[in-house]
């Protein structure tokens, strides 16, 4: 286990490598640099000179070709240095520690509701196989499942935002708090959050769930003709029992996998999601730092993201072995 | 089994006809299918169906098809830039040649171009905009910017939305299968380099690499977006055909094969490709289904093809930028296209994946 352990950490640090190696090289690469995105240098009663300029990109680094800047960003990157992002000049760190907040406030929430809701409807879905039900069931969740999260946010949005505006059902259009949320008192805060956080959550949510069921339903169907869920009927089991001690557990395999790649997404956040709801999420951080051609925030960014989804890959084998002792690793 | 069926001698049925047959007995999957035909019918005529160049008109004395026009703006006939009709065909065909006549698409509305007032020289209203613009009977489904009609932006954005997804796909499937199966035929050192390089391009983030890919070029076209998408969506073909060729070569038809003296290349797409393409075929579904969504999206971000093209994604965008004046028919038409597109395809990627997996055969086959 530890040998296998230790190959696939050295293997993964190798990968690592090569992606920070190949997205520095593309996002240099892509036309444009900091300076020129910046809206200040628009203006041009502020134009500098071209000394300014050069002196400038001497001090973001830039005036070396991107392979040498890679290694110092490397070198840097290794003791934890991530640096200061171009357009907001705060540190990178700083952040991502104020973007990380307000995208796993919707991505653990939506998690969670989805677990809550997925386990019982698959389960119910796989006892009531073929009836009327559990088809009607099964087809709406198809249609969810097929439905895309961005068109569902512009239609919530539209609903309950702009039509249903100054009813009772009133929600907010976007953003993560009030305007005034500053004054409001700790009950007003938390209704303000809970209330901005509906649409949102119910994007990110019902796509899931309606994968998730059919994943469950669909492993469970797989398991439930075995043998040995045969052998559990005729020893004269509750049917409760089978289904949950017999089948489901046979069904974490799969299940273990999946959650091991939700794990980047549960940091990386939904750069339309987060864009449509304009939520200072991770996903806007992202996608504004391209606009900008901010180095260190997609560069930072970039090496959270590829370590979480090789470590969600890591951590799933190993679950592997944990939920099936037929597995083992050497 | 009767005695005269057992004298005549029945060929047993090949994979795939028995996988359509299996097919065809899912209806969901067979509704889906019809509607990607319907909808390919609507991507190819759509000048027939919405435009305000006739389809086919005399004019002094000639034949034209000025419609083929917006297929590519060459194929318009030249002899109506010069005498200056400037787009605008039916009052300048009565004008200037009262002979004339011509045969109009369905619905006479254009995609590029909001229609304007008395175009028929009779006296009627241009296209309504803003406020105004929701569907009538004038404007199926609306209005978007200055005018402009949705239901002609979605015909015509219909060509894009198809092809988006099957040059896409097509050109990730192509890349997909051959790294795939490259790496799992020959395995060894080139096996683990392919294989990392595969588990690279999925680490990074698909909207850094689509991002940075279509800023290398000055302004992208739908071609150039098409090729993006292609070139980042191929990995998860790649695995699987990997995975089936690591499988398959140590088979005996292989064995056959390589002892008879075919070539690595021959053994690789004449035997075990054919035999592989099951499962393969199944991603290419679901990745074109992936494909539309990702064009859309790129057109909310305002990444995708530049708005005078038309495309459901660019209605969609307007929408979003009107939310507040809650213009809901920029909203519901395009979204709506995109989900039964997306459900479509989906649905046919499960009707070929329950059709062709040996495992779920039905007995009676």
């Amino acid at each position: 286990m530890l040998n296998y352990l230790v190959r696939r950490i050295l293997i993964g640090a190798f990968t690592l490598l090569l992606i920070t190696f190949v997205i520095y090289g593309l996002i240099r690469n892509m036309p444009g640099n900091p300076l020129d995105t910046d809206p200040a240098m628009m203006d041009p009663s502020k134009m500098i000179s071209k000394a300014d300029i050069e002196r400038l990109l001497a001090v973001y680094g830039l005036d070396k070709p991107w392979y040498e800047a890679y290694f110092t960003w490397l070198k840097n990157a290794c003791t934890f240095e991530f640096g200061t992002s171009f357009s907001v000049k705060k540190p990178v760190l700083s952040l991502i520690k104020d973007a990380i907040g307000p995208t796993l406030q919707l991505s653990i929430t939506s998690l969670i509701l989805t677990y809550l809701l997925a386990l019982p409807m698959g389960l119910y879905s796989t006892v009531r196989s073929g009836k009327t039900e559990e088809r009607a069931m099964s087809f709406v969740l198809y249609m969810l499942y097929s439905f895309p999260s961005f068109v569902a946010a512009l239609f919530l949005q539209l609903l309950f935002a702009i039509k249903l505006g100054d009813t009772w059902f009133e929600l907010p259009l976007m953003g993560a708090h009030d305007p005034d949320y500053e004054s409001f008192t700790a009950t007003e805060r938390a209704w303000d959050s809970f209330k901005h956080m509906i649409l949102p959550v119910t994007c990110f949510t019902y796509g899931s769930l309606a994968y998730y069921c059919r994943f469950i339903k669909a492993n469970m169907e797989e398991v439930i003709r075995q043998d040995y869920i045969r052998t559990a009927k005729a020893k004269g089991l509750g049917p409760i029992r089978i289904l949950i001690h017999h089948a489901f557990r046979n069904t974490l395999i799969p299940f273990v996998t999946l959650l091991g790649l939700t794990l980047p997404g549960l940091l990386s956040g939904a750069i339309i999601l987060e864009q449509i709801f304009n939520w200072p999420g991770m996903g806007t951080l992202f996608f504004d730092s391209i606009g900008t051609r901010d180095y260190p925030v997609l560069m930072t960014i970039t090496l959270m993201f590829s370590v979480l989804t090789l470590l969600g890959q890591l951590i799933a084998d190993i679950l592997y072995a944990f939920v099936d002792p037929r597995i083992r690793y050497n | 089994m009767s005695e005269n069926e057992q004298t005549t001698i029945e060929h047993s049925p090949g994979f795939w006809s028995q996988a359509w047959s299996r097919y065809k007995r899912r209806k969901l999957a067979m509704v889906a299918l019809l509607f990607i035909v319907f909808l390919s019918g609507v991507a190819v005529f759509s000048p027939m169906i919405a435009g305000t160049k006739p389809i086919i008109c005399k004019y002094k004395g000639s034949i034209y098809f000025p419609c083929m026009g917006y297929y590519y703006s060459g194929w318009e006939n030249p002899i109506f830039q010069k005498d200056k009709f400037r787009r605008v065909y039916p009052r300048n065909l009565k004008q200037k040649d009262p002979d004339s006549w011509a045969i109009w698409p369905l619905v006479y509305q254009d995609p590029y171009r909001p229609v304007r007032a008395n175009e028929w020289g009779l006296g009627e209203d241009g296209n309504p905009y803003d406020a105004q613009g929701s569907p009538s009977s004038l404007n199926l489904f609306g209005t978007y910017k200055t005018g402009f009609d949705i239901f002609a932006s979605m015909v015509h954005g219909t060509r894009i939305a198809l092809l988006v997804g099957f040059v896409s796909t097509g050109l990730s499937a192509l890349i997909g299968i051959c790294i795939g199966a490259i790496a799992g035929y020959i395995g060894g050192w080139v096996d683990i380099t392919l294989s990392r390089f595969i588990e690279v391009v999925m680490c990074v983030p698909s909207l850094v690499l689509i991002l940075a890919l279509l800023a290398v070029v000055e302004s992208p076209n739908i071609f150039h977006v098409m090729a993006v998408l292609g070139l980042t969506g191929w990995t998860g073909m790649a695995r699987l055909t990997r995975a089936e060729f690591l499988k398959l070569r140590e088979s005996e038809f292989v064995a056959a094969a390589r002892c008879l003296g075919a070539r690595p290349t021959r053994i690789m797409f004449r035997h075990i490709l054919p035999n592989s393409l099951a499962p393969v075929l199944v991603p290419i579904a679901f990745g074109i289904a992936a494909a539309i969504l990702v064009e859309a999206a790129l057109s909310l971000l305002g990444f995708g093809i530049s708005p005078p093209n038309p495309s459901w994604g660019t209605v969609l965008n307007s929408g979003r930028e009107k939310l507040q004046s809650g213009y809901w028919w920029q909203l519901l038409f395009p979204g709506i296209a995109i989900f039964l597109t997306v459900l479509a395809y989906n649905l046919i990627g499960e009707g070929l994946q329950e059709s062709t997996d040996p495992r779920l055969a039905d007995p009676r086959d």
